[in-house]
């Protein structure tokens, strides 16, 4: 029976005739049959038919000698992802006596759409003397930190960062009473207002990466 | 910066502030005139080392008045500001003295309710003698009389019952019978200053056992019900009863 897909693109539900490029899909919708055109990304073959895996825009590549190629694109330009060894930005949103629970920003130097969740482990916000590293005078909500990726974690859990080299720590703090502190070792900031000195694990930033 | 000029802390000492205000502290505490130049070497202490206490904040040239009451001032050591201010909802401080009610048992760790915005957290080896196998007979509804070791804005706060060495101290389950109630907290620090008037004229009255928690929470027990409940309206009214008011009630008590 003729299925009525969304406005402008209807088609044969029994032999799933090319649809129109750029159309709107859903995920679980059958797009074509494996004899038509390759799967590529974004898609997955079943019962020799394609279908879409992603809700997004159609998108037919056809090729001289080979079958079109068929994907389902979500966004114009794709999510970068951190990677395991990406250096990512982060700002902590709370913590805990066993870890800092902190959403990822940025990953090098280029914005994300939308915030990753990252976790940092006690044992590894420093490489030194973990056993004796307090989570509450290395990070507090709201700083800004500079960490790296060392797993991208399971389904549930969140990517697994790390602070524990030199580089790596917090860059942009505020104190108590709200003003922007100043770093004066690797392990103290001091607020230029009320003057009271907070324990912090301070970022050691490479001259380079220095704007002024 | 700031849209008033501030008024100096002496003349302001024992009147009422309110926050916002900013006290300007004398000449001789502060080298650089000009201000709010960032001192980082580790003799930037003043000659006399002031001590800006609970209420006050440090702001630039001055102190900054953060809670409302009365300004307190004492001279000794280099001299102290502080706000004396009523309150009776209680914020959680590292090394305090606390009453806790046990409200549930999570795996290995007790959650207490202590007045404050979040329940804390009990171990249960955080008792004087404790060990794996050697648990301590702790039940939903106890009281508990511990001190904080971890206790911030941004973490859920921390008890333990043994002091740094391994000693109960007082600390631990506060037993069967007696009677807890709740007072503000102006009145637990007079009750805990030394030499307290009010605590030596009750005793005299009847023997009663007393623990005071530093988050409003007192618990009596004395031998019958009757002198308990009696004790319990005396520390109860003492927050607005003048001294001789007290020793009027407590000799019309005694007399009975």
């Amino acid at each position: 029976m003729p299925r009525t897909g969304p406005a402008g693109s209807e088609r044969c539900a029994r032999s799933g005739m090319p649809r129109q490029p750029l159309s709107p899909c859903v995920a679980g919708e059958r797009l074509c049959s494996t004899e038509e055109a390759t799967a590529g990304s974004g898609t997955y073959t079943r019962h020799g038919f394609i279908f879409s895996s992603l809700a997004g825009c159609l998108e037919r590549k056809s090729e001289d000698n080979e079958l079109p190629v068929v994907s389902v694109v979500r966004d114009s330009e794709s999510q970068l992802l951190p990677n395991v060894g990406a250096v990512v930005t982060c700002k902590v949103c709370s913590i805990n006596s066993r870890f800092a629970k902190v959403h990822i920003l940025y990953v090098g130097s280029t914005p994300l759409k939308s915030t990753f969740r990252g976790t940092i482990r006690r044992e590894d916000i420093r490489a030194t003397e973990k056993d004796k590293v307090e989570v509450y005078k290395s990070f507090r909500p709201s700083d800004i930190v500079l960490a790296k990726v060392i797993s991208l974690g399971d389904a549930q859990s969140n990517y697994l960062l790390s602070t524990a080299e030199n580089e790596l720590g917090v860059v942009v703090a505020r104190s108590e009473a709200g003003v922007q502190m100043v770093p004066i070792s690797w392990c103290e900031m001091q607020c230029p207002r009320t003057h009271t000195k907070e324990f912090r694990k301070v970022a050691r930033v490479q001259p380079q990466f220095l704007q002024t | 910066m700031a849209a008033e000029r501030g008024t100096a802390a002496e003349a302001l000492v024992g009147q009422v502030v309110l926050p916002g205000d900013l006290l300007l502290l004398p000449a001789h505490y502060d080298e650089d005139a000009e201000g709010e130049r960032l001192r980082l070497s580790a003799g930037a202490a003043p000659q006399g080392r002031l001590l800006c206490g609970p209420g006050l904040r440090r702001s630039g040239a001055g102190l900054l008045v953060t809670k409302c009451g009365l300004l307190r001032h004492r001279p000794a050591g280099g001299g102290a500001y502080w706000v004396d201010s009523q309150q009776k909802r209680y914020v959680p401080v590292k090394g305090d003295h606390v009453i806790g009610i046990v409200t549930a048992k999570a795996g290995d760790v007790f959650r207490l309710d202590v007045g404050g915005s979040e329940p804390a957290s009990l171990s249960y080896l955080a008792f004087e003698g404790a060990t794996k196998r050697n648990r301590p007979n702790v039940q939903v509804g106890d009281l508990i009389y511990g001190q904080f070791v971890v206790a911030n804005k941004d973490m859920e706060p921390e008890m333990v019952c043994i002091d740094s060495s391994g000693k109960s101290s007082g600390m631990g389950i506060i037993g069967q019978d007696g009677f807890l109630f709740k007072v503000s907290l102006g009145l637990i620090r007079k009750l805990l200053a030394p030499k307290c008037e009010i605590i030596q004229e009750l005793s005299q009255l009847y023997p009663f056992e007393l623990v005071l928690g530093m988050n409003g929470r007192i618990w009596v027990k004395a031998k019958t019900v009757q002198q308990t409940l009696i004790v319990v309206n005396i520390l109860e009214a003492c927050e607005y009863m003048t001294a001789e008011q007290r020793k009027q009630a407590l000799a019309k008590l005694s007399g009975n």
